[in-house]
């Protein structure tokens, strides 16, 4: 088609003129960024490559089935702290799942851009990056203190409240994405606002309200600071009403790794595999719920 | 298909005339409920400064509270505490964690951002994104066995045969005993530990940027360095600082990994790579033996860790949401 | 679409048919993936004149425009194949660096994109980078750069605000600007109207029409009475492929395939 004169004609400018030292700069901006992202898979890789290599080898079936052992005596297992962690870790969850969701409801739902849920929601997400030792003070004063003994109980409602804000924010989150026609057509039934939120919106955000949970849960398992002067730890099994010291994992980790001796490093070990696998596992699903839904 | 259901509910109940009254009963309950969790939520922070507060008052009245921040010996025997070998400490390593994380992060949300093809972005992605679940105690552990003795053979043992007399560098990084815990040590850990939260909040901000606007950079000829230079962080700008002050709050307020690694001194040393110890792993190791005013000064360094985080976690809030208003 | 038959007013310098070719396309393929997005493209675009690419959504007219620059080439699964030569060198070559080709060929695009600087910076931004000017010479050539972008007298007493602040057809003719400012050979327009009023609109639409004196203009445009109004040659696209390439006044009046008939009489599209 086309008949036009050789496309030489017009007298172009010489080309070459791009500043070496521009290329320089770029190189360099693409080997750093290259080399840092490399650090952060490798320390990844470090992190985890070293829990294998020393955990798995004190990893034994006697772990699962006999107490934390004291000083100076042989062998021993985390049974007692394996059980103290779950427990703990429940009623957290437990306690945090009905505040969480109810507050992060009325965010979304009730408060929706008023002044006083635009402080909450600012509140909840300073709380997301709170230094969990603070936590553990506040609940020391609250629930230590007071009866002069450390509990299971307060164990939990610290890990509780480290809990709220993850399943606040999530909930607020996956809420708003719920498209407003659903909730209208709820409303237009003649369904009051809570049983249009129970029934319809909750139900329609139900999956990314689960994944916060999950985060949640992740987040609180291998939380050690808050448990230092609240559920404290021991080498025994705990009382039934969860009053005095529980023994749970985080601590005793922590005890025992900065121990001299042999056996509680080696259990150090086994908790550390341990509980970096439940909560990677856990992120990993909840990443993946999280990436479902959002296809969906 | 949760619709039909509904409206089934809901005629149903229109039916019974009574149950409209049961229906408002519910309807005020549910909404005080939700009301009241959300109060929970400011109650929680009122709750830790007012612990602190409380608890620390006796050691703000016994030292003052000007002494207490400037005082620099901590000496339980003597029941002398003051808490500046702590707080230089905090701030120290929480420097040392940004002038390491801030430019490596920056890297890797310019490389998943900018430079990943399909394929790497994934998994590289996930790792970043695991490294912030992997819990503190974890880090500890691997600053203690694995990371420590690597800063002690290739970094303190060379550095002082260097830097051994000189004036100032020879005092700043110079380390006494060569043993690979210190705040050096801690404050590099803690960068790890932040990567994380300001790559990803990073990346997000990076990820917002209109496609247009980075093709009309390149469109005149830009390099990749000079599209992110002038135009990606710039449109960025303050929201990446609210990330970063995101993770210096995490810093600060960071107590196992730290508890494992700073070495724990009482005493403020001069070097970096000597040990130390911050208002977190302070509180972390002593607050269970405490007693009397001992107890009352931690509380009083709590107070002071409450202070300085939620500022800075504050403000990083303010600078992020600035940006997304927009 | 209304009806673009009607009579389109013919542009203030007709099709010159001796001018030479600046922008030769030969073969061109196209791909996004496994998708084949542009089939067997020639065209030729003449040195200092406005060719206007027109079709309906989807036929490969923006996707064209941006083979000239290569901009496609930020995302890793498009490619183009085939040869667009630029004054006799093909830019598709590997050898090509394209942040040189880019610097030569200026591109303005669907929504104004001012850079988070000062409109002084962001007229300045482009040639900075490959330039060592004098203060003087930026100056000079900031403000030759905004003249010629109609937007000089608008904004002298303010270049060290911030280009954002600028109302949407300020904001492009500033973009106009930091285009013209490197001293492009061709400048790409990429429906630059769609997101602004009419006043604005008729503002580009001249200045495009002087840009013609100095620059080689390629446009894709939504919109055929735009197209009309401002350009010599017209190429109609449809499902990838150049349906009809002429001067202007041909394709609007006389179009000789069907296809174009009906677009252009608003038939379908």
């Amino acid at each position: 088609m086309p008949d036009v004169a050789v496309p030489n004609a017009a007298a172009p400018a010489e080309w070459g003129r791009v500043r070496p030292g521009r290329r320089a700069a770029d190189r360099v901006l693409r080997a750093f960024s290259v080399c840092v992202s490399a650090i952060g898979v490798l320390a990844l890789g470090s992190i985890l490559g070293m829990l294998l290599f020393r955990g798995l080898s004190a990893l034994g079936p006697g772990v699962f089935t006999t107490v934390t052992p004291g000083p100076g005596s042989q062998d021993g297992g985390l049974a007692n702290a394996i059980a103290g962690s779950l427990v703990l870790t429940a009623i957290g969850i437990a306690v945090a799942t009905p505040i969480g969701l109810l507050a992060g409801t009325y965010l979304a739902e009730y408060g929706r851009g008023s002044r006083l849920a635009v402080s909450i929601r600012f509140v909840n997400d300073v709380l997301l990056s709170a230094p969990s030792i603070l936590i553990g003070l506040f609940v020391y004063t609250l629930m230590v203190a007071p009866f002069g003994t450390y509990s299971g109980w307060a164990g939990g409602a610290a890990l509780a409240i480290i809990a709220i804000p993850v399943i606040v924010r999530t909930t607020e989150d996956m809420l708003s994405l719920v498209p407003a026609t659903l909730r209208e057509a709820g409303a237009a039934l003649g369904a009051p606002p809570s049983r249009v939120i129970t029934l319809v919106t909750w139900r329609a955000a139900r999956a990314g309200i689960v994944t916060g949970i999950v985060l949640a849960t992740a987040r609180i398992a291998g939380e050690t600071a808050p448990l230092l002067f609240t559920a404290l730890n021991n080498n025994f099994w705990f009382a039934g009403n969860l009053v005095g010291g529980v023994s749970n994992l985080p601590v005793t980790i922590y005890q025992f790794a900065l121990s001299p001796y042999g056996n509680w490093q080696e259990l150090a070990w086994a908790g550390a595999l341990l509980i970096t696998a439940a909560v990677l596992i856990l992120s990993v699903v909840a990443r993946h719920v999280i990436r479902k839904d959002a296809v969906r | 298909m949760s619709a039909i259901a509904t409206s089934e509910k809901v005629m149903a109940h229109h039916e019974a005339g009574r149950a409209r009254i049961s229906h408002g009963g519910f309807d005020r309950a549910f909404r005080a409920a939700s009301l009241g969790c959300a109060l929970l939520v400011l109650l929680v922070l009122v709750g830790i400064l007012g612990a602190t507060l409380w608890g620390g008052w006796p050691a703000f009245r016994e030292f003052g509270i000007l002494g207490f921040i400037t005082g620099t010996r901590w000496n339980v025997g003597a029941e002398q505490f003051g808490a500046w070998p702590a707080i230089a400490g905090t701030l120290a390593s929480a420097a040392i964690a940004l002038v390491a994380g801030v430019p490596i992060s920056l890297g890797i949300s310019v490389f998943l951002t900018q430079l990943a093809r399909g394929w790497m972005r994934r998994p590289i992605a996930t790792a970043v994104e695991l490294l912030a679940a992997v819990p503190s105690i974890i880090y500890g552990m691997w600053g203690l066995f694995v990371f420590a003795p690597l800063v002690a053979a290739f970094v303190q043992v060379p550095l002082n045969a260097v830097v051994e007399g000189l004036p100032l560098v020879g005092t700043l990084l110079y380390s006494r005993v060569p043993s690979g815990t210190g705040i050096f040590t801690a404050g590099i850990i803690l960068a790890l530990m932040i990567i994380p939260f300001i790559a990803s909040v990073t990346r997000d901000m990076l990820d917002q940027i209109p496609p247009v606007l980075r093709e009309s950079a390149f469109g005149i000829g830009c390099t990749t360095w000079e599209v992110v230079r002038h135009v990606l962080l710039p449109h960025a700008g303050v929201s990446i600082i609210g990330a970063v002050m995101l993770g210096l709050g995490r810093a600060l307020g960071e107590t196992m990994a730290v508890t494992f690694v700073i070495g724990n001194a009482n005493r403020l040393s001069p070097s970096i790579f000597d040990p130390g110890s911050t208002i977190a792993s302070r509180i972390a190791n002593e607050f269970n033996e405490a007693a009397g005013l001992q107890l009352s000064a931690l509380s009083a360094l709590g107070c002071i860790l409450f202070l300085v985080t939620f500022a800075v976690l504050i403000l990083a809030r303010l600078l992020i949401a600035r940006v997304k208003r927009i | 679409m209304s009806a673009g038959l009607a009579t389109p007013v013919p542009s203030g310098r007709a099709a010159d048919e001796s001018a030479p070719s600046r922008i030769a396309v030969r073969r061109l393929d196209f791909y996004y993936g496994d998708a084949h997005a542009l089939k067997g493209i020639e065209l030729d675009f003449r040195d200092r004149h406005v060719t206007a690419l027109i079709g309906p959504s989807g036929c490969g007219k923006s996707t064209l425009l941006r083979c000239f620059n290569r901009i496609y080439s930020l995302y890793p699964d498009q490619r183009a194949t085939g040869e667009i030569n630029i004054d006799g060198r093909n830019i598709l070559s590997d050898d090509v660096d394209v942040n040189e080709l880019r610097a030569r060929i200026g591109m303005v695009f669907q929504k104004p994109t001012p850079f988070p600087m000062s409109i002084y910076d962001n007229v300045a931004f482009g040639m900075r980078l490959n330039e060592r000017l004098s203060r003087a010479d930026t100056d000079a050539r900031v403000e030759s750069a905004l003249r010629k972008a109609a937007l000089w007298d608008e904004v002298k007493d303010k270049l060290a605000r911030s280009g954002t602040g600028l109302s949407g057809g300020q904001q492009q003719r500033l973009c106009i600007a930091r285009a013209v400012a490197q001293n492009p050979e061709v400048i790409l327009f990429d429906e630059p109207t769609s997101a602004l009023d009419p006043i604005s609109t008729g503002k580009i639409e001249e200045l495009i029409e002087q840009l013609r004196s100095e620059f080689t203009i390629a446009i894709v445009t939504h919109n055929m009475q735009q197209a009309a109004r401002i350009s010599q040659y017209t190429a109609f696209m449809y499902l990838g492929e150049v349906v009809e390439f002429g001067p202007t006044g041909g394709i609007f009046m006389n179009p000789a395939k069907k296809q174009t008939h009906d677009y252009v009489t608003g038939r379908f599209g």
